[in-house]
């Protein structure tokens, strides 16, 4: 496995066309000088999977591998702190090197807005935004986020000024059960950040990393415009049925 | 809106709600309150809604289970030694040696982190010996029984014979929040935290295994990410986070993850459907013979279909309906179990005989309803408007490369209530709470029960509290059958209303007056002829309370009564799709969704109901299967990009309408009645557009392909 072919490969994926690559980012952001080769060197068994689909860090995605291993600091396998700002807040996690973000997140953190559940980059749940970019927190490790921006769905709202996406969620009762909400919500922030006026279009793509299965899609397309400032469709107008149509009636229930 | 709706015979009660608020109908003397968003919005878009499964209380354990991964197998090797020897495993518990379905549990190891459970359970080292297994239903189950003469006659009696067979896959509920319980111990007190549509049933399973008297322990759900009908009972990963905790004495997290999930907690049961029907050239259907076999996993019971539905007058029909075991999870009720599928294989056949008579399938419908309130009748002309009917070409017309189809499919739910208790407790400082054991499950019950406890009170909204959820509240109705709100709502209203007999009495004591000369409207206390004149502050009445708490009581019996309505709540759907005739790719475009719901307590939360129903009857339509390999049993998609659901690209333009009846004055439970039509109107839709049926579901593009060659090989011969 080489560097370059793991280099953010799954997370292009699993988001949204119109996030730019988040290796393509801050240089600041990601581990200083971790190797990614050095964490799968050392790590246990548990954190294989979660470093394949981890983001490479953007000057080590430029570099060989040979190059990279000379100036790496290698982590691991005990536990380690890391220095992490989330929410704007800076704060040190000890946790081990294999653990995601949204392990970190939900866990030390306890910012549990964020959502298990596919743990594999499919459905979304997870999202957050990292240096601005959307994120699936399942499928990055918490080390790679050192140096970054992490905002989660507790950090969009001023104290208890919501975001205009989230009174939009509201207004147009974009949610049921309510736990894929918190990552479409900070989809649809992504979404609006990149394109503040989205075409319906653009709202769909926007939106397809993220699985919902009570079927708010179609309000939270109308929170998104709204959001944005577009006009809502309106309800169509009922037909009228001529009297020389009359209900037929038959039989019993 | 300037059009209105001219009702033919019936008068003005037949509205659909999406009508200006002063137009719609009055009931209860109270029109709907259209700006209502639900009460818990905010914890959920913020993400401070706490799910069971986001309760990690201090020195958790945690809880995997050990699986079965073949369709059928014998344990050969397992290093329990070698799993107990992992840094932080706490516990192996080995329960058996095989397995019966891809997930059956065997066993589960308990660990002090996810880390090390992870790796306990690789530690395990677990071989099996796989063995040959069966995995699902297949055509021969279906058979038919011996048909009655009767039967003999009207099939030799009829001018055609429709013979064919329609299948539908397992379906799985794939709730985004899993399975599972968090138990939080403390000393002597135990509160279950569990992802669950049955607060009330947990705690009466979970009341076995927890070693603590039921007044030291509680089951809370204050939200829970979805149910669909698989969160009533706990399950293996339930009994395990419940064992370890009694035989620990400490907290247990246990939640099955995505795959277990897909495996071994319920899922929607296949059916295969043969059916051998006769009817004449205008559509007069004489009667027939159906076998359905229901594909029920290991389990020996549930695979039952209602088809016929009763829907249609379809003349004598011989119904045989049998349970096929396989290698695979048993299925649990989901979302109106046994309805969507035979929906499909219903409404698809009466788009057979209708291209078979060359009737228009609208009028088919029209003349084979059967519905003594005409409510789905009028919703067939009305929505025919809507959807553009007159657009539909005849099916098998169409050369194009993108071609389009229209379809119908309908729906009946009887309204069903069960026994429920409430409280309405006012406090000295003029809060409120309402009172519920009742789970809200994402269907708004927690909104409709506090606009029900309001208006009965005559306060705003905003000045409830509703608390729900927990088995230490008024007990109420697991969320089955679309009993919640409707069982729930008229105890709360009775609480409301014991709670306003005692405020006036303290109000009227106080005042020197009858208590019959006051009424609470707006948060005040009134008086007067126009009972327009304000007598007390909501605040002054409260603080003189005889004690700190006025409770007021209520509680519904479960028995249909006039006042909350009774009968079936009906629904009909339109759907318009287009096919690329090239891919096989089906492109939904419009679905018109009428449905019937009695008095309606939340527009939003009720019309969200209904957008629900209709895409995860799309979803189920068009793309979902549980696949289990036919050789070795495993299934092949326990995820969520190969198991897929449909998507916001996939998303058609929904139009739900609520649909008052005028002899539906109580509220009615939206969560299944939705979702039965629409699979079998997109397949209707799918055989308008191409020509020839695709009768199993799901309708993906290798078989829209196969079944447009078909059409067009026909036509060939034909030409």
């Amino acid at each position: 496995m080489s560097e370059s072919s793991e280099s953010s490969g799954t997370n292009e994926n699993a988001s949204p066309p119109f996030i730019e690559p988040t290796s393509g980012g801050s240089g600041q952001c990601g581990a200083a000088g971790v190797s990614r080769r050095g964490f799968i060197q050392t790590l246990g068994l548990s954190s294989a999977a979660a470093a394949i689909g981890a983001r490479a860090d953007a000057a080590l995605a430029a570099k060989s591998p040979s190059q990279a291993d000379a100036e790496a600091t290698v982590l691991g396998p005990d536990a380690v702190a890391m220095p992490l700002t989330v929410n704007g807040s800076r704060t040190t996690v000890t946790a081990e090197v294999g653990a995601t973000l949204l392990e970190v997140l939900r866990g030390p953190l306890a910012l549990t807005g964020s959502k298990e559940v596919c743990d594999r980059g499919s459905c979304g749940g997870c999202s957050v935004l990292v240096d601005g970019a959307l994120v699936t927190s399942c499928m990055m490790l918490a080390v790679d986020a050192i140096g970054c921006e992490v905002t989660t769905i507790e950090g969009l709202a001023q104290g208890d000024r919501l975001d205009p996406i989230q009174e939009s969620f509201i207004r147009h009762d974009a949610l049921q059960c309510g736990f894929c909400t918190p990552g479409l919500v900070m989809a649809c922030k992504a979404l609006l950040n990149h394109h503040p006026k989205p075409s319906m279009d653009q709202i769909r793509k926007g939106l397809s990393g993220n699985i919902c299965r009570c079927g708010t899609y179609t309000n939270i397309f109308n929170a998104v415009l709204e959001a944005s400032g577009q006009p809502v469709p309106t309800d169509a107008a009922l037909p009228v049925l001529p009297a020389s149509e009359p209900t037929s009636r038959q039989g019993g229930t | 809106m300037s059009s209105s709706l001219h009702a033919a015979d019936t008068g003005p009660a037949h509205l659909p709600t999406r009508m200006p608020t002063a137009n719609r109908p009055a009931n209860d003397g109270k029109s709907v309150d259209d700006d209502t968003s639900r009460l818990d919005a905010v914890a959920k878009v913020t993400g401070r809604a706490k799910y069971s499964r986001d309760v990690f209380p201090k020195g958790v354990l945690f809880v995997g289970g050990i699986r079965c991964p073949w369709g059928k197998a014998k344990l050969t090797s397992i290093d329990v030694p070698g799993a107990r020897k992992v840094a932080g495993v706490v516990d192996v518990v080995l329960e058996g040696d095989s397995g019966e379905y891809d997930g059956d549990p065997i066993g589960h190891v308990v660990a002090e982190s996810r880390t090390a459970l992870r790796r306990g359970l690789r530690a395990l080292k677990v071989s099996w010996e796989r063995l040959p297994c069966r995995t699902g239903v297949e055509s021969a189950d279906a058979v038919f029984g011996d048909a009655p003469d009767s039967i003999t006659k009207a099939l030799a009696g009829a001018r055609h014979v429709l013979e064919t067979e329609y299948s539908t896959p397992v379906q799985t509920h794939s709730a985004l929040e899993t399975h599972g319980l968090t138990v939080e111990r403390n000393d002597e007190n135990v509160i279950v935290h569990a992802s669950t549509q049955g607060t009330f049933v947990v705690a009466e399973e979970v009341s076995r295994f927890i070693g603590v008297p039921r007044s030291n322990y509680e089951v809370r759900c204050e939200y829970v990410g979805g149910g669909f009908g698989a969160k009533f009972q706990i399950g293996k990963e339930g009994t395990w986070a419940a064992t370890t905790s009694a035989s620990q004495k400490r907290s247990a997290h246990s939640f099955c993850d995505r795959r277990e999930e897909h495996l071994d907690t319920g899922n929607r049961p296949s059916m295969h459907a043969r059916v051998k029907i006769g009817f004449d050239d205008d559509g007069t259907i004489r009667g027939g013979q159906i076998a359905i076999a229901g594909g029920v996993g290991v389990a020996r019971s549930g695979g039952g279909a209602a088809f016929p539905s009763g829907r249609y007058n379809l003349g004598e029909i011989d119904a045989k309906s049998k349970n096929v075991s396989f290698n695979g999870g048993a299925p649990r009720a989901m979302r109106a179990p046994g309805h969507p599928q035979a929906a499909f294989a219903e409404e698809l056949m009466l788009d057979e005989i209708a291209t078979i008579t060359g009737v228009d399938p609208l009028e088919l419908r029209l003349r084979l309803t059967n519905d003594d309130t005409g409510s789905r009748q009028t919703m067939l002309r009305l929505g025919s408007k809507m959807i553009g009917w007159d657009r539909r070409v005849a099916t098998g017309s169409q050369r194009g490369i993108i071609r389009r189809g229209f379809g119908i499919g309908t729906t009946s739910w009887k309204a069903l209530r069960g026994p429920a208790q409430a409280e309405v407790v006012v406090h000295r400082d003029g809060s409120i709470e309402v009172l519920s054991g009742s789970q809200d499950i994402g269907t708004g019950f927690r909104t409709m029960i506090g606009v029900a406890a309001a208006e009965k009170l005559g306060v705003p909204l905003k000045a409830l509290t509703v608390r729900i959820a927990s088995s230490k509240l008024p007990e109420g109705p697991a969320s089955g059958g679309s009993v919640t709100t409707p069982s729930v709502a008229p105890a709360v209203m009775a609480a409301a209303l014991d709670a306003r007999t005692k405020l006036l009495e303290v109000a009227a004591k106080q005042l020197g007056v009858e208590a019959s000369a006051l009424t609470i409207a707006e948060g005040e206390i009134r008086r007067g002829d126009q009972r327009d004149q304000l007598a007390m502050t909501w605040t002054d009445l409260c603080r003189v309370l005889p004690t700190e708490t006025l409770v007021g009581r209520g509680s519904f019996d479960g028995r249909e009564s006039p006042h909350f309505g009774k009968g079936h709540s009906h629904g009909v759907q339109f759907v318009e799709l287009e096919v690329d005739s090239e891919t096989g790719v089906i492109d939904l475009k419009r679905v018109i969704a009428f449905q019937s719901c009695g008095r309606v307590y939340s527009r939003k939360t009720s019309e969200s109901q209904i957008l629900g129903g209709v895409i995860q009857g799309a979803s189920y339509a068009l793309f979902e299967n549980k696949l289990l390999d036919r050789r070795t049993g495993a299934m092949v998609n326990p995820n969520l990009e190969w198991y897929k659901i449909l998507g916001s690209n996939d998303m058609p333009v929904i139009e739900p309408l609520l649909w008052v009846d005028d002899n539906q004055t109580g509220p009615r439970g939206l969560g299944e009645p939705p979702v039965v039509p629409t699979a079998g109107a997109i397949a209707c839709a799918l055989f308008n557009a191409i020509g020839e049926p695709v009768r199993h579901l799901p309708l993906t593009p290798d078989k829209v392909l196969a079944a447009i060659t078909v059409a067009s090989a026909r036509q060939g011969a034909h030409s």
